[in-house]
């Protein structure tokens, strides 16, 4: 087994002119994993994969596939294939063309490439399409092609650069799992470039969060959701309410001081290495419970806020509260809704409730106030 | 109804110089082919073809040559623009490939008649480089020279066409075929120049019909027989006052780069449906 370092990259750095566009990615994929480059536009996370693919350079580290260096390889010499955005498909082939063309490449027998073309089509469930040209496919056919053009050459390593972003919505949500079926079918190895948080949370054995060019979290699903290494992940991964907080560890406890807007609490450290002083406390609306302020709470372990409803909405399946918490906003789901200007306590249990210890301040504080602004309009 | 009669009066201006000016001069031209001394018949065609044949056949075979090598050298000048990985061989070729269209062909002629002929510059390089005696020196000044000042005073306007057209694909289509192993020859030949074929002919034709008018180019390099067919309808014209042989000579051409305009019209129909 190639569990350890399947396919690695060590100390891996791009520039492009002066700016850093990704610095130090140390990364090891095992053979059959899939894996999920999630991070917002400006990451780094396509230069990341192109650089895997080999259409860039990078300005320091090393790519090893089966502990073989191949940095400075050709993209064809590396056993990867790369599904682009746009499909990139040639517009002149037709789709058995298209999807023959790397055999065509390597010289295979044509009776052979039909074959291949052949099982590909039906394996996608492009039978019968053969003759057609890109132009007279759907979104969802050309992006099947784009896969089958890549799968052809039967790759060790597949690229996948959010190559679902420009299908339709309800599309998009089948191919997700399409997708992930076929690559546990084929047992390759899958690296999928994307933005959209739940596309990688259903794809992905693990997920790999970029930040400004650097890994902020890599883990599975579960940990980078339940365990975010940072303000900046939890933030990424939905925890948009952001609060400040003032506490000190005790024990195996983190005990938090009563402020302005909540009661003292404390929640188990859990192995974080939280500091004594102001944390940076996040949550996401789904994991608040929201009662009024007259009934009797039965709090559990957490931390409980008082504020007053701002504002309500039913974006579908529960009701969406913006909660005035003294100076800030923040967002709570409840079953119920509560009327604008009732008096509400927001409970958050200690295990939704992300503490980091505050530094400067953090980009993901932006992230919040943008998205909550859109909830407002 | 006024509106209409006004809207035709806008027009006019417009229809009776097109008219006037290039229509009925066409229309004359083409009658007086037909016309000897008087009377409709065909004697000017038989003694265009008793006397010309020989040209008409020369005029097609360089053109057709100068085309195939002006195609050629497009290509090469905007793959290697598209493709080229150098970037200051790039900028340099980018900078340099453009100049020859702002030469007019007049200036061309007179260029490459000092650089090509006999004892002129291209064989006094050669032969101070003691790459060959100055027994051997030959002058290009005949077919070959046309050919030449044709490629390179019109590789540059169709070089353009293709440079911009290969600039405007999507370039993943190059990755995509560069990841599964394309040469760049092979990413030239059979990604990027399929997708810019239609503006490669276009460009092309306009070429072909560009050089089948041009009279400086033949007259300054090839004061000779066979010629080119621009060359004899002014011969025709200016030594004989020979105006029905010219006009006939003058149909041929136009009958010679309309097949290339109705290949044209068959791309662009094919395009729409």
């Amino acid at each position: 087994m190639e569990r350890n370092g399947f396919l690695s990259l060590s100390g891996v750095a791009s520039r492009y002119g002066s700016t850093q566009v990704l610095t130090d990615i140390d990364l090891s994929i095992a053979k059959g994993e899939f894996v999920a480059l999630l991070g917002s536009s400006g990451c780094g996370k396509t230069t990341l994969l192109r650089v895997l693919a080999g259409f860039i350079s990078p300005s320091a580290g090393e790519v090893r596939v089966r502990h073989r260096d191949v940095t400075h390889l050709p993209p064809d010499k590396r056993g990867m294939a790369l599904v682009f955005q746009s499909y990139a498909l040639w517009p002149h082939m037709t789709v058995a063309q298209n999807i023959g063309y790397g055999l065509k490449l390597k010289g295979v027998p044509r009776a052979e490439i039909a074959a291949r073309v052949a099982a590909m089509q039906s394996l996608l469930g492009l039978d019968g399409l053969e003759a057609r040209k890109p132009a007279a496919l759907s979104g969802g056919q050309r992006q099947r092609v784009a896969l089958g053009r890549a799968l052809a050459i039967d790759p060790e390593i597949l690229l996948l650069d959010e190559p679902l972003s420009n299908l339709d919505a309800r599309i998009r949500l089948s191919v997700r799992h399409e997708l992930r079926a076929l690559q546990k079918r084929l047992g390759i190895t899958a690296i999928h470039v994307t933005h959209d948080r739940e596309e990688a949370m259903v794809m992905a054995d693990r997920i790999v969060i970029l930040d400004k060019g650097r890994i902020a979290q890599a883990g599975t699903p579960e940990d980078v959701y339940n365990r975010p290494a940072s303000a900046f992940v939890a933030a990424f991964m939905g925890a948009e309410n952001v609060l400040s907080l003032a506490g000190t560890p005790s024990g195996d406890e983190f005990a938090i001081e009563a402020g302005p807007v909540n009661a003292a609490g404390s929640v188990p450290l859990a192995g974080r290495p939280l500091a004594a002083g102001t944390v940076e406390a996040r949550f996401r609306p789904e994991a608040t419970r929201l009662f009024s302020t007259d009934e009797v709470a039965l709090i559990g372990s957490g931390i409980t806020f008082r504020g007053e409803v701002a504002a309500v909405s039913y974006p579908g399946g529960h009701w969406r509260h913006v909660v005035r918490l003294g100076e800030t906003e923040i967002m709570a789901d409840a079953e119920r809704a509560f009327e604008p200007g009732s008096r509400v306590g927001v409970h958050v249990p200690a295990d939704a409730l992300f503490l980091f210890n505050s530094s400067a301040p953090q980009p993901a504080s932006s992230i919040s106030r943008a998205t909550s602004g859109k909830v407002h309009a | 109804m006024s509106r209409r009669l006004l809207g035709l009066a806008l027009v006019f201006p417009a229809l009776a110089v097109i008219a006037s000016l290039f229509i009925l001069p066409l229309i004359m031209s083409a009658v007086g082919a037909f016309q000897v001394e008087g009377a409709f018949g065909w004697g000017n065609f038989i003694k265009t073809f008793d006397l010309y044949t020989k040209d008409i056949l020369f005029t097609v075979v360089i053109i057709v040559l100068s085309t195939v090598l002006i195609g050629i050298a497009s290509i090469a000048i905007g793959g290697y623009l598209t493709l080229g990985e150098h970037p200051v061989a790039v900028a340099i070729l980018r900078w340099l490939y453009r100049w020859p269209m702002f030469i007019p062909f007049i200036v061309v002629g007179q260029i490459l008649r000092t650089f090509l002929a006999k004892n002129g510059m291209m064989n006094n390089t050669f032969v101070s480089l003691g790459l060959m005696t100055p027994l051997d020196a030959q002058s290009f000044l005949d077919w070959r020279g046309i050919v030449i000042a044709f490629v390179w005073k019109q590789t540059p306007f169709v070089a353009l066409l293709v440079a911009g057209a290969m600039a405007s694909i999507n370039r993943d289509t190059i990755e995509a075929a560069r990841n599964l192993g394309a040469s760049k020859l092979r990413v030239l030949l059979e990604i990027v120049v399929p997708q810019v074929a239609v503006t490669l002919t276009v460009g092309l034709i306009l070429s072909f019909v560009t050089m089948m008018s041009v009279l400086s180019v033949p007259l300054m390099i090839n004061a000779q027989s066979p010629t080119m067919l621009t060359a004899d309808i002014a011969f025709r014209v200016n030594s004989y006052g020979d105006y029905g042989v010219a006009n006939a000579l003058g149909l041929i051409s136009l009958v010679l780069a309309s097949s290339v305009a109705w290949i044209y019209l068959r791309i662009s129909l094919k395009e729409r449906a």
